[in-house]
């Protein structure tokens, strides 16, 4: 079986360019690095750096922008929590199986953080079992991890229940995490809804969402049967084509995204979809963008809660 | 109602049985997983569509059911057995007419009356023979009654007219009305007996079967000396089987000796079997042709046939609107 960090790799590097790629490294160190007050070294700026982090001294000295490095306070943990139930066996919206894109968004955050040095573990499961692989650093670790994910989820295993790895998280694991949580397109429930509540409370939480298979389609367009993996009931083409429920699903998918946008805001998780393995990397970058753009939001925002309670 | 090839049914039934066994036991088609169908599927738009789909899906199947049913059953022929029996009318008629002077309104009104019931004929023959001196075939015996009706038409205006090219070859003998020549040469028209029997098939009546009457006209005066006397044409006649109806609008007989014209005329008619007409005026001839026809009425009802008809009207018809509804139903479906 060929190496899947690799794949991983070389699709990084032939759909993005080099700059992309350092920006990307920028984002992941200003996210997620620490700032300690121990100064380490003075730096040419990198896109994706903390512009605040920019010397402006040592810049104007030199002539080109310089960032300031501090000594890391802590190896970070990054935790990937991954749906490998049932669901992610299906078809996301490009067509392709949701597995290999969580796989290939796996797989670029894996990197990054081993890049980093920081150690990755994984978090899979489905609604009857969890698996938890502990943290370790390494790009063979993460090699493990995708394998593992790739292994898991099929069409003929367990349904999908994220509820039990985010309460497998909170019942089991210590200590301030970096969880990556990618899974499809659920609708949270109160229960799902209160674990992401409390999950956002002790850890810094990035969900990446890959969106699921359109089901309607023009008459004339490449439409199948479909099969719900969830329920096993049949979608006959037909019906899916008829102008009048394609009308109804735009109306129903419009809502139903306006109500996911809501709880994750309210939630102040900062969420980011993928429709395809091509701009998973778009994705990760925006996301950790929007992460540390929604830092300051978010604990104000928390504060305001604590008052509250 | 029965069906020629029955073992076609349940050779259908059996096909039917295998094809739907073999759709079955197919690997299940390829559909893409999709995961949370219930975007979907809870929409009460979608629900209703799709209670339409299975409607049209059932409609579909009960067409195509009734569609194989009518197909194999039109495939075993049924067929209607009914017994008939064919009634033959088979009369041949020859109307001999003397065409002297004195008998043209007589001749006229006789084939005014054959015209109008060559009209109705089905199965009899008609042949018309006119003579006076000599005798001229004006048609033979034919089953073609609208070349028969055009020829009596003709015949009609002529006879009426009294002049033209319509008696040309009536006086190629000696004298005038030689009464035995022309009547012989009427018997001559039918066929002779016997010889034709082998030709025909089994259903169809030979000639010797067929009755033969010979309807005459004349007053039975006559002037010269005929190859054939009265006499012997009547012999001739009763010989091939054939009665003389013999109507004579003139009849100036006095007294009752055996001698006089009429009763030459009675007696040759009634040794063929036939009948001796008299006639006041040539308004009288209908209703004596009439009274001959009701004597000759010999419509024979044939033997019982088994007859044997397709009727795969009903099975196809019924297989066309079931197709017609499927090729519809499968426009409905596959959008």
């Amino acid at each position: 079986m060929p190496s899947l960090l690799r794949r991983v790799k070389s699709k990084m590097f032939i759909f993005a360019h080099r700059r992309t790629l350092t920006l990307l490294d920028g984002e992941y160190g200003s996210v997620f690095k620490g700032r300690s007050l121990d100064f380490d070294e003075l730096r040419s700026y990198v896109p994706g750096d903390e512009v605040r982090d920019i010397d402006w001294k040592a810049t104007a000295r030199h002539g080109s922008p310089l960032v300031k490095r501090y000594v890391a306070v802590r190896r970070h943990t990054v935790l990937l929590l991954v749906d490998t139930g049932r669901n992610m066996a299906a078809q996301a919206f490009s067509g392709e199986s949701k597995k290999d894109i969580a796989v290939h968004a796996a797989g670029v955050l894996g990197y990054l953080a081993s890049r980093h040095g920081d150690d990755v573990g994984l978090l899979h499961g489905n609604a009857v079992e969890s698996k938890y692989l502990p943290p370790r650093s390494g790009e063979e670790h993460v090699e493990r991890l995708l394998r593992e994910v790739d292994a898991s989820a099929s069409l003929d295993g367990p349904a999908s229940g994220i509820a039990a790895q985010l309460d497998y998280v909170l019942r089991y694991l210590k200590g301030r995490l970096l969880i990556v949580v990618i899974a499809d397109e659920f609708l949270p429930d109160a229960r799902t809804e209160s674990l992401m509540r409390r999950l956002r409370g002790r850890h810094e939480v990035l969900w990446l969402t890959l969106r699921d298979a359109e089901l309607t389609g023009e008459a004339g367009s490449q439409v199948q049967d479909s099969t719900d993996v969830g329920t096993g009931r049949g979608i006959p083409r037909s019906v899916a084509v008829d102008g009048k429920v394609r009308a109804a699903y735009a109306a129903a998918m419009l809502k139903r995204d306006q109500g996911r946008r809501d709880v994750f805001h309210r939630l102040g998780i900062a969420e980011e979809q993928t429709t395809a393995s091509g701009n998973v990397l778009a994705a990760v970058f925006s996301l950790l963008e929007k992460h540390r753009s929604g830092t300051f939001t978010t604990r104000t925002f928390a504060r305001g809660s604590t008052r509250a309670g | 109602m029965e069906l020629s090839y029955w073992w076609i049914l349940p050779l259908a039934a059996a096909a039917v049985t295998i094809t739907t066994w073999l759709y079955r036991r197919r690997r299940p088609q390829s559909t893409r997983p999709i995961a949370h169908g219930g975007r979907l599927t809870e929409l009460p738009e979608y629900q209703q569509a799709l209670r339409r789909h299975r409607t049209r899906l059932a409609l579909a199947v009960v067409l195509g059911a009734v569609f194989l049913a009518a197909t194999a059953t039109a495939a075993a022929r049924p067929i209607q057995r009914t017994t008939e029996q064919p009634e033959i009318r088979n009369r041949d008629i020859v109307l001999c007419l003397d065409v002297s002077g004195s008998m043209t309104s007589t001749d006229a009104a006789i084939a005014a009356v054959f015209e109008d019931l060559a009209k109705e004929f089905d199965g009899e023959r008609i042949g018309m023979v006119i003579f006076d001196s000599s005798s001229v075939q004006l048609f033979p015996l034919t089953d073609d009654y609208q070349y028969a009706a055009e020829q009596l038409t003709q015949a009609k205006e002529a006879l009426d007219g009294g002049t033209g090219s319509f008696f040309d070859g009536t006086w190629n003998g000696e004298g005038s009305s030689l009464i035995g020549d022309g009547l012989a040469s009427c018997i001559q028209s039918f066929p002779d007996t016997g010889a034709t029997d082998t030709k025909r098939g089994d259903n169809q009546l030979g000639d010797n079967q067929r009755s033969r009457s010979v309807v005459l006209a004349t007053d039975n005066f006559l002037s010269g000396a005929p190859i054939f006397t009265l006499d012997e044409a009547a012999a001739l006649a009763a010989g091939k089987n054939v009665k003389v109806y013999a109507l004579n609008p003139g009849d100036m007989d006095y007294g009752e000796q055996p001698e006089q014209p009429g009763a030459q005329l009675r007696a040759a008619a009634e040794r063929t079997g036939g009948s001796y007409f008299t006639l006041d005026s040539p308004t009288a001839v209908p209703g004596i042709v009439q009274k001959v026809q009701e004597t000759e009425a010999t419509s024979y009802l044939a033997a019982p046939q088994a007859v044997v008809a397709d009727t795969p009207a009903w099975p196809l018809g019924i297989a066309l609107l079931a197709g017609s509804g499927m090729l519809l139903l499968g426009w409905r479906l596959e959008p």
